[in-house]
């Protein structure tokens, strides 16, 4: 079995925004007017985390991609009464819609703050609506929404190996976050497999993953910038 | 209360009725009285010819007038039903087939992965739709995760939620 993850190369991002534009679009995340963002019900399933650093005019930025970590011990699955959180057999910490009650225990056990609930019937403006990803349901109001690792592109990816009679290669299967970085500062790929990338960069001495005493074991790793 | 529902009980049944003959009588809910039997048994057509991803994508596709245009571009036959698909074909409108087996967009189906990979044959899943003489009108069965489930764990397949769900 695979163990999917990520890594991102913080030397490499320059916090351009690519990776967020490119989830929300791939995942129709719904965009929320001023007043419900005011509230903080926006949703991002991959949000970049800038922090500053220094005195004007020696200010550093720093930016941190940050999709769902898909952890190993995932706290939010524990407490879902009703398993519409629950991590698979490949590592990937699933939200499945139509199971989920919407009472937002997983939203408030993740302590990366990456689980959204969605407030409101999802909006677009018109000219979008047509360009809606097919691969990708629209969620109904009242759910948790969250980073998939683009499962929709594993299903895929899958059916396409099979027909071509092989196994699953580097690179079948990309989420459309690391596909669109320009910098190519994100890498994923099976983490357990040593030819893969992401399982050679995880041992890098650069490497560490965020709040690694809480135990969860995130499968995204960063490597930090070199000064 | 009671004389008004008496009432739209008097209006609705006949109106009900008037529907049900003529929906009998023509396409049913589709728009053209589309005759399967007459074009895979009396004509020897495959399912491919017409539903032409069944094989390849995960949508089998409905046919629409570019193709009924190949062999339907004039009258052959006396039939009401031609003659509307005419009107069709003539003004170039696309045909509203309404889709009657419908997964809905959180779980991923996919013919090319049952049919081709899984070499499962269209009768397993829709009946013997090439002998109907009249337009699909409701699925031959149900479709519901217990029917996916069921025949997935016959077989061996996964039933990992996130097999199917997105
Ligand atoms: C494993 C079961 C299964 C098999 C086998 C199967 N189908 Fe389907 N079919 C479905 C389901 C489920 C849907 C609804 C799919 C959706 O909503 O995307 C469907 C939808 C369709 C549709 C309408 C929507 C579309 O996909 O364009 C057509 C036409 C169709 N099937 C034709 C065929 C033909 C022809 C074959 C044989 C070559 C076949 N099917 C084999 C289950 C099956
Ligand atoms: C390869 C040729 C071919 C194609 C393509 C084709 N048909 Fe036909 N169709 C026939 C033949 C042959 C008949 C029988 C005519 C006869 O008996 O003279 C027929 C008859 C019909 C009739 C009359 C049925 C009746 O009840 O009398 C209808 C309606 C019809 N077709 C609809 C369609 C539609 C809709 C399409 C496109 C989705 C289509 N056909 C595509 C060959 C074709
Ligand atoms: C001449 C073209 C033609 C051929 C050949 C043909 N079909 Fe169809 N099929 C249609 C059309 C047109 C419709 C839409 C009208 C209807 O629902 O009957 C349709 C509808 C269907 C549907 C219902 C789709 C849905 O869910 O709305 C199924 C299932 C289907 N066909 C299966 C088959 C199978 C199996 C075969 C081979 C045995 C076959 N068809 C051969 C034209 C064709
Ligand atoms: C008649 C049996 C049958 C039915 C009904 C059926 N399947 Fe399948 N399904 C199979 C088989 C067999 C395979 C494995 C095909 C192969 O060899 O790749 C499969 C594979 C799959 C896969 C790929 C699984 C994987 O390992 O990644 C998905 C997704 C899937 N089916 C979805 C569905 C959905 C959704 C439904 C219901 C709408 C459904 N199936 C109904 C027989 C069925
Ligand atoms: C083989 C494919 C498949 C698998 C595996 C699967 N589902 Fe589904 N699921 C579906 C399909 C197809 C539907 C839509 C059925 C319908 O329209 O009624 C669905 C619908 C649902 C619904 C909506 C309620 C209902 O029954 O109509 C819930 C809740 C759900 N699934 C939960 C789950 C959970 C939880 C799991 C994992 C334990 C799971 N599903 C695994 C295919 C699947």
């Amino acid at each position: 079995m695979p163990k999917w993850g990520m890594v991102i190369d913080l030397n490499k991002c320059t916090g351009c925004g690519e990776c967020v534009t490119a989830c929300k679009v791939e995942l129709n995340v719904p965009v929320v007017g001023p007043e419900e963002s005011a509230k903080g019900r926006t949703i991002l399933c991959m949000d970049i985390l800038s922090t500053y650093e220094g005195e004007f005019p020696e200010v550093k930025m720093r930016h941190m991609p940050r999709p769902c970590f898909h952890c190993e011990h995932p706290p939010c699955t524990k407490v879902c009464p009703v398993r519409a959180t629950y991590k698979n057999d490949e590592g990937i910490v699933a939200q499945i819609y139509p199971q989920c009650i919407g009472c937002r225990y997983c939203q408030v056990a993740c302590p990366y703050t990456v689980k959204h609930f969605n407030w409101t019937k999802p909006e677009w403006p018109e000219e979008r609506c047509e360009a809606l990803n097919p691969d990708v349901s629209v969620r109904p109001e009242g759910v948790v929404e969250k980073c998939t690792f683009c499962v929709h592109r594993l299903q895929k990816a899958k059916e396409q190996a099979a027909v071509d009679g092989r196994d699953l290669r580097e690179g079948d299967y990309v989420p459309a976050c690391v596909e669109s970085c320009p910098t190519k500062a994100m890498y994923f790929g099976d983490l357990d497999n040593p030819k893969h990338k992401v399982s050679q960069l995880k041992k890098s001495h650069r490497a560490f993953r965020l709040m690694e005493d809480l135990g969860t074991e995130p499968k995204v790793y960063y490597l930090s910038e070199v000064e | 209360m009671k004389i008004k529902q008496v009432i739209l009980i008097g209006l609705l049944l006949p109106a009900s009725l008037v529907f049900a003959y003529l929906n009998g009588r023509d396409g049913g809910s589709q728009p053209i009285a589309y005759n399967h039997n007459m074009h895979v048994q009396e004509n020897d057509m495959e399912c491919l010819d017409c539903h032409v991803y069944a094989e390849d994508g995960a949508r089998a596709s409905i046919p629409n007038v570019e193709l009924c245009r190949d062999c339907h571009e004039e009258a052959s036959t006396e039939s009401e039903a031609e003659a509307a698909l005419l009107s069709y074909v003539n003004d170039n409108r696309r045909i509203p087939w309404r889709q009657i087996n419908v997964v809905p967009d959180y779980a991923y189906f996919s013919h090319r992965r049952h049919v081709k990979l899984g070499e499962l044959d269209c009768v397993a899943c829709h009946g013997e739709v090439g002998e109907m003489v009249k337009p699909v009108s409701e699925p031959f069965q149900e479709v519901t995760m217990d029917w996916c489930m069921d025949c997935h764990e016959a077989r061996n397949v996964s039933n990992d939620c996130y097999a199917c769900h997105r």
